[in-house]
């Protein structure tokens, strides 16, 4: 997370990238539920 | 428990306050003692505010959740990420701009005083029913099943919290946190660790989990849109995100916590770790209560995990009655063990077929044995599940483990207490004791106005502990408690930011006709408590632009505190 400059731009970066974590996170679950149902 | 054990949570949960008394010794300014000081940097507030939602009904119930129905409950998480991430961008920078000591003062100086009473009024209704629920839960657990004096136990518990909470403020509940959080950590995974060694005498990691999803115990994901099912995707992801938005940006229990720091850079930092590591965590949780369900597919569970409840049943006569559905439950463990042992290498589908139906006769015994259970008047108060992992502790972990394992749930209820107290007694202070009674009053008398109104929630939580009778289930309690509730106080706070044409007044009926709905719908429809959230917040931001318009049409903002 590039945030220490704390610029809007920055944090909307932090953003996405704490968002986009939660995105995989999900996914891997998603799979997890595919592979052992 | 041996002396180690008793040693060793005695040291835990005694060291842990002890050091935050140490570090945060001497007279602390009002700004201070509510918000903590500079000193505190994301990480500590990263766990604290983690720390503040992981209660002792976390760790007690949700390990027994998954055993009982599977590892669904996780969606409910799913909403988090996303409502962290509006409450980093819009709620914090308003909150430390405006140098806010408690959330609802943004509201008196966007609305009128009366809006603030009433958002921080409903953050003290169902915080100080909570804050009793939180201490009541595991001491009725822990005084069962240990022998303890259950109002020992609740007045130990509440007691030292209240202590050190008035002592140090803020500052001191987020240090102590911190340390407490990584006990519970560390004592989740030795469990884990522990459950997983114990099995591999029988069976494998992977095999393991292969048995679990087979019995329905790993589906993490479900997308189904049936509103009456409480754990899906799309509840969890709507219902979940209003729930954690209120919960993280408008309950002072967890603002409190990340404006403890003094940068909005430490606050976002300290939420957006919890964005990404909440729902590992209870991922990890879920999957321990899996595992545990796995272990004692292997090794004979009792028949009714609530032992010291089926005592009492043997008590009053039932003992005959229980003793044949033991046996009953005997053989089909019996019979469920040899299919498992023969199906673990290659699991064809008649054996899953097998195995399910053998796990729904088990199920079956145990709603029987509950049935004999309440007509003996043997009065199983708690649901059964929250009693499986705490006796997994119990009688399968090593000594000096079950120790820290109990300081876990004690730890736990100790943190959640004491950042419930710590914004309770503030909110009061601020919110209500400043504008109305002293409004002119020093720093210092507002330090000691609410180091008394902090002691004062003490011992109402007590008192509720006390007197609680418990609800069907813990893990839920809270949650639908809140529900109720958050759906009116997000509202108020998203018309603040969101709405700039709507006054006082008029957003003051509206949260008085959304609660009222949300209440009529509570106690006359079966939907999922989740969407109370979303119906309330959707109630507050629909009304009150047509009162706005309608009946206050042309009135002006009443004069902010």
């Amino acid at each position: 997370m590039n945030a220490t400059t704390d610029t809007p731009q920055s944090w909307r970066k932090a953003y996405a990238m704490a968002l986009g974590l939660f995105a995989l996170e999900v996914l891997l679950l998603y799979l997890f539920t595919i592979r052992f149902s | 428990m041996n002396r180690l054990d008793y040693f060793v949570l005695l040291a835990t949960i005694l060291a842990i306050p002890l050091y935050g008394l140490w570090r945060t010794r001497g007279g602390a300014s009002l700004g201070q003692y509510l918000k903590g000081d500079a000193s505190i940097r994301w990480g500590t507030i990263g766990l604290s505010v983690l720390a503040t939602q992981a209660g002792p009904i976390t760790f007690l119930s949700m390990p027994g959740q998954a055993y009982e129905s599977g590892i669904g409950f996780i969606q409910n998480y799913f909403g988090q990420p996303l409502a962290l991430v509006i409450v980093c961008a819009v709620f914090v920078p308003i909150y430390q701009r405006l140098k806010v000591f408690t959330a609802y003062q943004y509201l008196g100086q966007r609305f009128d005083r009366k809006t603030q009473m009433l958002g921080a009024f409903l953050f003290l209704v169902q915080r100080g029913i909570a804050a009793g629920i939180t201490i009541y839960a595991p001491a009725i657990i822990l005084s069962a099943l240990l022998g303890w004096r259950l109002d020992l136990t609740i007045w130990l518990a509440g007691g030292l919290v209240i202590i050190y909470t008035v002592a140090g403020g803020t500052k001191i509940v987020s240090l102590t946190q911190r340390y407490q959080m990584m006990v519970i950590l560390i004592g989740m995974a030795i469990a884990f660790a522990v459950v997983v060694y114990r099995l591999s005498g029988e069976i494998s990691f992977g095999h393991a989990l292969e048995v679990a999803g087979k019995m329905g115990k790993l589906q993490a994901v479900d997308f189904s849109i049936d509103p009456h099912k409480r754990y899906t995707f799309w509840s969890g992801i709507i219902g979940g995100f209003f729930l954690a938005l209120s919960y993280f940006g408008a309950d002072q229990s967890q603002v409190q916590r990340y404006l403890a720091g003094d940068s909005i850079k430490a606050s976002r930092f300290g939420l957006l770790f919890n964005a990404i590591v909440k729902v590992p965590m209870q991922f990890f949780i879920l999957l321990l209560g899996a595992m545990v369900f796995m272990f004692y597919q292997f090794e004979k569970p009792p028949v009714y995990f609530n032992r010291p409840a089926y005592e009492r049943a043997v008590e009053h006569g039932a003992g005959p009655e229980l003793a044949a559905l033991e046996t009953e439950s005997d053989h089909v463990f019996e019979e469920k063990r040899a299919v498992i042992r023969a199906a673990s290498a290659q699991l064809s589908q008649p054996a899953v077929d097998q195995m399910l139906q053998l796990d729904a006769r088990a199920h079956e015994i145990r709603d029987r044995t509950k049935k004999v259970l309440d007509h003996a008047g043997a009065d199983p108060k708690s649901k059964e599940s929250d009693y499986v992992f705490i006796t997994f502790v119990l009688q399968q972990m090593p000594h000096g483990f079950v120790g820290l394992l109990v300081a876990v749930i004690l730890c736990a209820t100790m943190s959640v207490t004491a950042a419930t107290l710590n914004a309770l007694g503030s909110t009061t202070a601020i919110d209500f004791y400043r504008p109305l009674l002293r409004p002119q009053a020093s720093d210092h008398h507002y330090v000691i106005a609410t180091q008394v109104l902090t002691t004062v929630w003490g011992l109402v939580a007590i008192a509720v502990a006390s007197f609680a009778n418990l609800v069907e289930n813990l893990i839920e309690a809270g949650n639908i408690l809140g529900s109720v509730f958050y759906g009116s106080i997000l509202g108020l706070f998203l018309v603040a930011f969101f709405v700039r044409a709507v006054r006082g007044s008029a957003v003051f009926v509206a949260a008085l006709l959304a609660q009222a709905l949300v209440f009529l719908l509570f106690f006359t429809t079966s939907i999922g408590y989740l969407w109370y959230n979303l119906i309330g917040c959707a109630a507050v931001l629909l009304f009150a632009p047509i009162l706005q318009q309608t009946i206050f049409r042309g009135t002006q903002a009443d004069v902010g505190v």
